[in-house]
């Protein structure tokens, strides 16, 4: 009986099967709690997307951020008990994922990090002169933010990577940073002073 | 609003961080000055380029299967210290460091007492003695018309009344250990069933044909337009697995216990488990409505009601 005792107890949810609307994160962390391995699957499906690109915009290195996000899930898997509002189940998982970034930033040189970014080979712009940003190859483009990304200090790059590539609201990245609104702002204003200073010299519209 | 002040909420603006005055004042100003307008347009196209960045990252599926083995053993682990039942913690007294000698001495020394009460009783006694068990050494009784039978019966045993015997007897030995025998109030069949499949089975059986009807239900409310359109039924078909394992448990249980209508229901229920846990992820209508079909003919959702009521 052991086996149904992990059994998901729909009491009170009759319509828990009508559809996939039932799969709203608060239903999914309910039926996490209630030892339902496929409702965390569930949430690993729909978050690792975006947590995998945040974490690599965060250390530069492809199989560090799968190393990464693989920790950031076991984390909220141990402590879902302890996420209070379920709706902001994308915001808790982003602030794990800064948290387990930032660790392994600590524990690593930052030169370490992103002296072997993906596309290190294929940036060679130095010599040419601006063009349209639909003449720049995608791997071209790629290399290029990631190289600016990288050249980010830590604070700036993580409310960069949030706002810009992450959609998140001031709100939200101060809940995941721990900022304050003020220094969130001035931070995300000179991260994208620094990114336009080194993107502009290859992309015409920015020159 | 002077260009200063546009330039400085820009960033807000274009983020979507701006609201009340501040959006309307922003607003105006763009209309009519070109400079302001001229910045927008070009934090706007900084967007785009960034709205263009691509990782190429992939979500190997091995990193799933790695954080389900980490968390599956976790929970494993949280399991093992959570409340156990008796035999376990029966059994747990053995392996316990600090009880496993003293305690399997004790043991032995009660059982040599016991057996030799019991044989003294035996050559002693000249009436019909209550049927009577030792708690702890066997979950059944001695059926009164074999007393020289020392084997404990199988769970699945029935027990009933000798001719001549009194019924009483029976009722005080329950009594003495309410766990070992009690009547069966819904199966006239069976005299006598064991209280723990009572209690704990029929609550499981409950609540996992609750969630088979839930299931079954809701698949018929899946719809489809067209005959070769796809219905991700991804969610049934792993609630499914999961229940069609529940099934096969709770239905030997019910046929060890004598609970044979219990048995045929979970037995009924079982094809249809077993045949959404097989359905492609991306069904077809047609698929789909076959099995609804089914479901409708066999009038399984109304048996699985009929239980609940």
């Amino acid at each position: 009986m052991k086996r149904l005792a992990q059994a998901v107890s729909l009491t009170g949810q009759p319509e828990a099967f009508a559809g996939s609307v039932m799969n709203s994160s608060s239903d999914l962390v309910a039926r996490t709690r209630q030892g339902e391995q496929d409702a965390f699957r569930l949430i690993f499906e729909r978050y690792s997307r975006p947590v995998l690109s945040f974490i690599y915009d965060m250390v530069g290195n492809r199989e560090v951020a799968e190393d990464l996000t693989q920790e950031t899930f076991v984390r909220a898997y141990r402590g879902l008990g302890a996420l209070r509002e379920e709706a902001k189940l994308s915001t808790w998982l982003f602030g794990i994922a800064k948290n387990v970034a930032r660790e392994s930033l600590r524990s690593r040189a930052r030169t370490d990090q992103h002296l072997d970014l993906d596309h290190e080979a294929v940036l060679d712009l130095s010599d040419r002169e601006p063009v349209p940003v639909n003449q720049l190859l995608s791997k071209e483009l790629n290399a290029l933010i990631e190289r600016s990304l990288a050249a980010l200090d830590d604070d700036k790059r993580l409310v960069f990577t949030l706002k810009i590539f992450q959609q998140c609201s001031y709100e939200e990245i101060a809940e995941i940073t721990g900022f304050s609104i003020s220094k969130l702002k001035t931070d995300l204003h000179r991260a994208r002073a620094e990114m336009r200073k080194r993107i502009s010299p290859y992309v015409r519209s920015w020159s | 609003m002077k260009c200063d002040d546009c330039l400085n909420l820009l960033e807000e603006f274009v983020d979507g961080e701006l609201a009340g005055d501040g959006l309307e004042q922003v607003n105006n100003h763009l209309v009519i000055c070109q400079r302001c307008s001229s910045q927008l347009e070009s934090m706007t196209a900084e967007m785009e380029v960034y709205a263009r960045y691509d990782r190429e990252l992939e979500i190997a599926p091995s990193m799933w299967q790695a954080i389900a083995a980490r968390t599956v053993s976790e929970s494993r682990a949280v399991d093992s210290h959570s409340p156990r039942g008796f035999s376990e913690w029966f059994t747990g007294l053995f392996t316990a460091p600090r009880f496993r000698y003293a305690f399997s001495g004790a043991l032995a020394v009660a059982v040599i007492a016991v057996v030799v009460g019991v044989m003294y009783l035996r050559t002693h006694q000249q009436q019909p003695k209550p049927i009577d068990v030792v708690a702890g050494t066997h979950d059944l009784v001695t059926p009164p018309d074999n007393t020289g039978d020392m084997t404990p019966p199988r769970q699945s045993d029935v027990i009933k009344p000798a001719a001549g015997s009194d019924i009483s007897q029976v009722k005080v030995a329950a009594n003495r250990n309410p766990r070992v025998m009690s009547k069966a109030p819904d199966d006239p069949g069976v005299l006598y069933s064991d209280v723990a499949y009572s209690e704990l089975a029929e609550r499981d059986t409950a609540e996992h044909i609750k969630q088979s009807e839930n299931l079954l239900r809701s698949l018929r409310s899946l719809q489809a337009t067209e005959d070769d359109s796809e219905i991700d039924v991804t969610y049934e078909k792993a609630m499914s697995r999961r229940l069609l394992s529940e099934n096969e448990v709770l239905r030997q249980d019910a046929e060890t216990a004598g609970k044979f209508p219990v048995k045929e229901l979970l037995k009924d229920l079982e094809p249809f488990l077993t045949e959404i846990a097989n359905l492609p992820d991306k069904t077809t209508a047609t698929q789909l409505r076959e099995l609804k079909d089914r479901v409708q003919k066999t009038e399984i959702v109304a048996a699985l009601v009929s239980y609940d009521d």
